[in-house]
């Protein structure tokens, strides 16, 4: 395991799609423990950062190392330690509970899988639906199932994109809870919407517009110079560009 | 974690899907008998022995069937952005290459065991055990080419959304010449054979593309999976 060093290191990193620069030299280090909120408008270029920082997309240039693992050489390793729960739950419709996190499971060579998978379906409230095919869930229960999916291989690092949306109560308390309890030892990046209830989790922020970031707190985020700079980010004469 | 142990969960999962849904095996199922039942139809008032034509009909229901197929078999993984899922586990890209191309080749081949019996039926009469089983050998070195090629094509098609045109667009011209080796040969075969040595030379050629079509998907599937 790479400890040393933070948990991310962003240094000049592009994404295009065709001509268009999604991402335009993001510059960016969070330290191992950190809770980053990614804010911004629609279209600002968040979840594409979010996804590259994950491997998901190849950067077009530029470089980040991931918890001390670089994403051009070394994805793989950024794999193993890294969590990814997005407003899609990523769960097979065809499959039960049970199958879907034992495939995962599998995939990411978890050895103490089936206590793994009772616990956390204890944790995420869903043992009494374990072998039930996941087709006819609710919305909820789809997210809370994607949270297990997401812990199961123990990972240091989670990207959260926009997790609470269309989430029901029961289920954002369970995520906030389950949050709360990895926050000690866990660092996070969240994508979100909700800047008053996500200003309790930051200890760093930073807005993106257009593919760059105009704000960065550096450091815990000062809440009324926060909420200033998002509202002039994203408000454009009668529209809020961030809802 | 071992890629073995990927593969088996990768391949494991497709065939539980395909069991729950059976999205590609009743499309299929029904496509190829259909097409052997109208082929039959339509020669049998003016041929008397359908042996000569009965190679291409057989290849042209199973290339057919296995692009139905195969356009079906991503189908699970853009549900819900599974890809992205199976994506963000740590496996070799070739892994998956390797386990959807199994999954593929499975299908393909149940889907033989119950059709070829019946084109056999419908346009043989009958074959020796030995032609049967030389039958059986260039039908799995026929699918292993069409699922090495149609598994990284339909990946790459999976990826647009033009993915239903795209397919055909891209596999049927690179399966071109492959096919004609096959049908080739399972000509020959079905006609009691020709000179050896021609027939060993269509089977030196159908193995050749098996070859490079499957160290093409193993080499390329990094590169056409995900983005």
């Amino acid at each position: 395991m790479n400890t040393a060093g933070p948990a991310l290191e962003v240094r000049s990193l592009t994404k295009n799609f065709g001509r268009r620069a999604i991402l335009a030299g993001i510059d960016l280090t969070l330290d191992r423990g950190e809770f980053l909120l990614l804010l911004g408008p629609n279209g600002a270029g968040k979840t594409t950062l979010l996804r590259v920082l994950a491997t998901l997309l190849a950067p077009t240039a530029g470089d980040a190392s991931v918890l001390g693992y670089s994403l051009k050489s070394d994805p793989t390793e950024i794999r193993r330690r890294i969590g990814f729960i997005s407003h899609s739950h990523l769960l097979y419709r065809d499959l039960t509970t049970y199958e879907n996190l034992r495939f995962y499971g599998e995939m990411y060579g978890v050895e103490d899988l089936d206590d793994r998978i009772t616990e956390l379906l204890e944790r995420v409230e869903l043992t009494h639906r374990r072998y039930d095919t996941v087709r006819d869930f609710s919305r909820g229960m789809f997210q809370r199932l994607a949270i297990a999916r997401a812990l199961l291989h123990r990972p240091e690092l989670l990207f959260l994109d926009e997790p609470q949306t269309g989430l029901d109560p029961h289920a954002v308390d369970i995520l906030d809870g389950i949050i709360e309890e990895l926050r000690a030892d866990h660092t996070f990046v969240m994508v979100t919407h909700n800047l008053e209830r996500s200003l309790e989790l930051g200890t760093k922020a930073i807005i993106l517009k257009n593919g760059q970031i105009v704000y960065d707190s550096a450091d815990r985020p000062d809440p009324a110079e926060l909420k200033a700079t998002y509202r002039r980010v994203c408000v454009t004469g009668d529209s809020n560009e961030c809802d | 974690m071992s890629a073995t142990k990927q593969f088996w969960a990768i391949l494991r999962k497709d065939l539980l899907l395909e069991i729950r849904s059976k999205d590609v095996f009743t499309s299929t199922f029904l496509f190829s008998i259909m097409a052997l039942v109208i082929f039959h139809f339509a020669f049998s008032p003016n041929l008397k022995d359908l042996t000569p034509v009965a190679a291409g009909m057989l290849w042209v229901a199973v290339l057919f069937t296995s692009l139905l197929g195969l356009n079906r078999s991503f189908v699970h993984e853009k549900d819900e952005q599974c890809l992205d899922g199976l994506l963000l586990t740590p496996v070799d890209r070739p892994v998956i290459f390797l386990a959807k191309l199994a999954g593929n080749l499975i299908f393909l081949i149940v889907l033989q065991v119950i059709v070829v019996p019946i084109f056999a039926l419908f346009f043989l009469g009958g074959l020796t055990g030995a032609a049967a089983l030389k039958l059986a050998m260039v039908l799995l070195l026929g699918d292993l080419g069409i699922c090495g090629v149609g598994t990284l094509l339909a990946t790459i098609s999976a990826n647009t959304r033009a993915r239903d045109l795209l397919l055909p667009i891209l596999y049927l011209p690179v399966m071109t010449p492959f096919m004609m080796q096959v049908v080739s040969y399972t000509n020959a075969l079905i006609m009691g054979g020709t000179a050896a040595v021609d027939m060993s030379s269509w089977l030196y050629l159908i193995i050749a593309f098996d070859i490079i079509f499957l160290l093409a998907g193993y080499a390329l599937y990094d590169f056409v999976i995900g983005e």
